[in-house]
């Protein structure tokens, strides 16, 4: 077994802070036990404010400082969204609250060329979804979580005696392993400085003291007892949610929290070898109802630049009633789809996949009703012998072929005025029909030339032999 | 003093000379019409280029021009239609054998959109011709679709009106059309190679081909879709 342990230091400020590239001068704050700091961002850490104060001297130092309560279930649901991207990289994931997640990754070491490289990789992937993390690796879930803390970056290597490597952190991390501050002020006080020289001490001292938690804490980062941890099960469906660091109603900042969400369940859906048709992005207003997108690939997809094409689109042309404080990603049913395989000579899905993405952006900026095919119908009418489909429709396999017909068809039939411009070339062919749906139609078409030369499609109406109609060219 | 058959000799494609036909490294699409593929460069439509179609007005055989283009759409690639000026008329494209499940018709509701969703098109690569009728367009629209379309290998048909003939233009071909008794008159405005002598007379086999004055009766075609009335019955039969 080898472990990894993941830590996002100032989780209750990242979980805000994530969705912009700058969240400026923010400080988040908790009630309990007592009004404090709970962490700050960089801009206002650099105007003194520190985690532990008061809020009265954090806003003292820095008046234009902006204020939020800790909002401890986004942190879980931050975490529980972190543990399923997670799943790309090992299948074996534990929460490890408050703020971190530990992965058993002896599996995946040959896939993702070694320790070093995995360790890379994650905390390069990490940044898609604008979180940042502290790695530690080491045999036990424990010792790993306690180097993320104390040593970032530190991998030890699963030797004969890698538990000396501990003897040099300090003491602060038992507080972690559920060791009490007056123990640890004990230790503290009879000169011990670092774990070796916890481990130094006589077992049935430390125990006399009421203090086994440090034993059992040491024996079980030192791997002597074992570590029993739940492993994380993922939801059927993928849902994540960004808060803004502030509301606000302009498209980039808001494209740029939803890209999040996309990295995010692209890494899902990857893991699980799936895709999925449809997402519904909720936006979360301040007040009032939320705003609902829902975005529809052509096919099942897990492709996150294709969702940010969509969505781009969409939002651009949305009009919002209110600023968006948060944004909701839900995926749809997620179904199987394999993955693609590389082919030497080009991809021969490649103008399927381009015809699809086409179609897609059109109706995403133009709408339904504005990209659409056309199909012969049959009816004697011209005006009724074709009809509007969705593209991509097959024609029926027998098409009836009327007379001659003109490519260009005008909408509405046009009253010709200077009928001497116009030599009959050919016809008349009637076309008499429609009586039982009050479109009544009773007409005598010919092929006319105009003088320029162009061919229009004429008619006049049986009843009025002297009123003529362009309805159409042959163009 | 180089001889005439000294240039000759030399390979194909190192050297142009200014009373040839400019060559492209792909051969472009076959018109249909061999008259017209021998004016070309390339032997056809070019790929990846702009071409401008002025026509003075519909119904000059602006359509049945590219028709032998049209039938021949792969399965999976789109025919795009932005912004026609009247409805394709779907009896009579699928008459002359125009695939019409890849036929995508874009409607747009300005010249911004026009010109966005002919640029989509056309870099997307999953089209095999884009047909486009903007109503204004002025020089940098026509710089970024041309700069579009030498970016992908899709013929792009831009239908502007006969008075844009005198507006330069970036296109790589431009074709003035006007109707011929029977046939499409086809002045080559603009081509890479030689202006060109005269103006061609390309017979469309699609359009009724009669000659002007001779009125030619089609067979009288009468659509009666009217039932003649019931005879009374009795009741009960």
């Amino acid at each position: 077994m080898y472990w990894l342990a993941l830590r996002l230091p100032d989780l209750p400020l990242q979980v805000f802070s994530r969705g912009s590239a700058d969240p400026g001068l923010l400080a988040i704050t908790e009630a309990h036990p007592r009004q404090q700091v709970v962490a700050a961002s960089p801009a206002a850490r650099a105007r003194g404010v520190r985690a532990g104060d008061s809020v009265a001297s954090a806003l003292a130092v820095a008046p234009d400082l902006q204020l939020r309560p800790r909002a401890l279930e986004l942190e879980a649901a931050t975490l529980t969204e972190l543990a399923q991207w997670a799943g790309r990289f090992t299948p074996q994931i534990s929460l490890d609250p408050p703020d971190g997640l530990v992965l058993e990754v002896s599996t995946s070491l040959r896939l993702f060329g070694g320790l070093q490289a995995l360790a890379d990789t994650l905390v390069d992937e990490l940044r898609t979804l604008s979180l940042h993390g502290q790695l530690g690796g080491a045999p036990t879930p424990m010792a790993a979580r306690w180097l993320a803390a104390c040593r970032p970056g530190t991998l030890i290597p699963a030797d004969h005696g890698w538990q000396d490597c501990l003897s040099a952190l300090p003491l602060a991390v038992l507080a972690d392993a559920g060791v009490g501050q007056d123990i640890l002020m004990l230790l503290h006080g009879i000169g011990a400085r670092n774990l070796g020289d916890v481990l130094r001490l006589p077992r049935d001292g430390l125990a006399r003291r009421q203090a086994a938690a440090v034993s059992a804490a040491l024996a079980r980062a030192r791997g002597d007892t074992p570590d029993l941890r739940d492993w994380f099960v993922a939801p059927a469906r993928y849902t994540a949610t960004v808060a803004m660091a502030a509301p606000t109603d302009q498209l980039a900042p808001l494209l740029f929290a939803a890209r999040r969400l996309f990295a995010g369940q692209a890494a899902w859906l990857a893991a699980r070898q799936m895709a999925a048709e449809y997402c519904r992005l909720t936006l979360v207003h301040e007040s009032g109802p939320t705003t609902v997108l829902d975005l529809y690939c052509g096919a099942p997809s897990r492709d996150e630049a294709r969702l940010g094409l969509l969505a781009r689109e969409r939002l651009a042309a949305l009009a919002l009633p209110a600023p968006v404080e948060a944004l909701q990603l839900t995926s749809g049913a997620p179904v199987a789809l394999a993955p693609k395989s590389g082919d030497l000579f080009g991809d021969p899905d490649a103008t399927q996949h381009n015809a699809g993405l086409l179609l897609e952006r059109l109706i995403a900026r133009l709408g339904t009703d504005a990209v659409i095919g056309v199909q012969p119908c049959a009816d004697h009418r011209p005006e009724r012998a074709w009809r509007p489909v969705r593209p991509a429709t097959r024609p029926p396999a027998h098409a009836s072929a009327p007379g001659l017909r003109p490519l260009w068809l005008l909408a509405e039939p046009q009253a010709l005025r200077y009928r001497a411009a116009l030599t009959l070339l050919a016809g008349p062919e009637r076309i008499e029909s429609g009586w039982w749906d009050g479109a009544d139609v009773r007409r005598d078409y010919y092929v006319a030339q105009h003088k320029d030369g162009a061919l229009c499609w004429v008619f006049h109406p049986l009843d009025k032999p002297d009123e003529w109609y362009v309805h159409g060219y042959f163009g | 003093m180089a001889q005439p058959h000294a240039l000759a000799a030399l390979p194909p494609g190192l050297v142009w000379q200014a009373n040839c036909l400019a060559r492209s490294a792909v051969p472009g699409l076959p018109t249909g019409f061999a008259a017209l593929d021998a004016q070309l460069p390339g032997g056809g439509w070019p790929r990846g280029a702009l071409i401008e179609l002025l026509t003075a007005r519909p119904g000059v055989g602006e359509l049945s021009l590219l028709l032998p283009l049209l039938r021949c759409t792969p399965a999976d690639r789109w025919l795009v239609w932005v912004a026609p000026p009247h409805l394709p008329y779907a009896p009579a494209l699928a008459a002359a054998g125009v695939p019409l499940e890849r036929l995508l018709l874009v409607r747009t509701a300005s010249d911004a959109e026009t010109l966005w969703a002919t640029r989509q098109a056309t870099t997307s690569g999953a089209c095999h011709a884009i047909l486009a009728w903007p109503k204004r367009i002025d020089h940098s629209g026509l710089r970024r679709l041309q700069l579009a379309a030498e970016d992908s290998a899709t013929p792009l048909f831009l239908f502007r009106p006969a008075d844009a003939a005198r507006q330069p233009s970036v296109a790589a071909l431009r074709l003035q059309l006007s109707a011929q008794a029977g046939a499409v008159r086809v002045h080559i405005l603009k081509r890479r190679g030689p202006a060109p002598a005269a103006p061609l007379e390309i017979v469309l086999p699609q359009r009724p081909a009669w000659r002007a004055g001779a009125q030619t009766a089609l067979p009288r075609l009468h659509v009666l879709a009217r039932p003649a009335p019931a005879r009374s019955a009795f009741a009960g039969f």
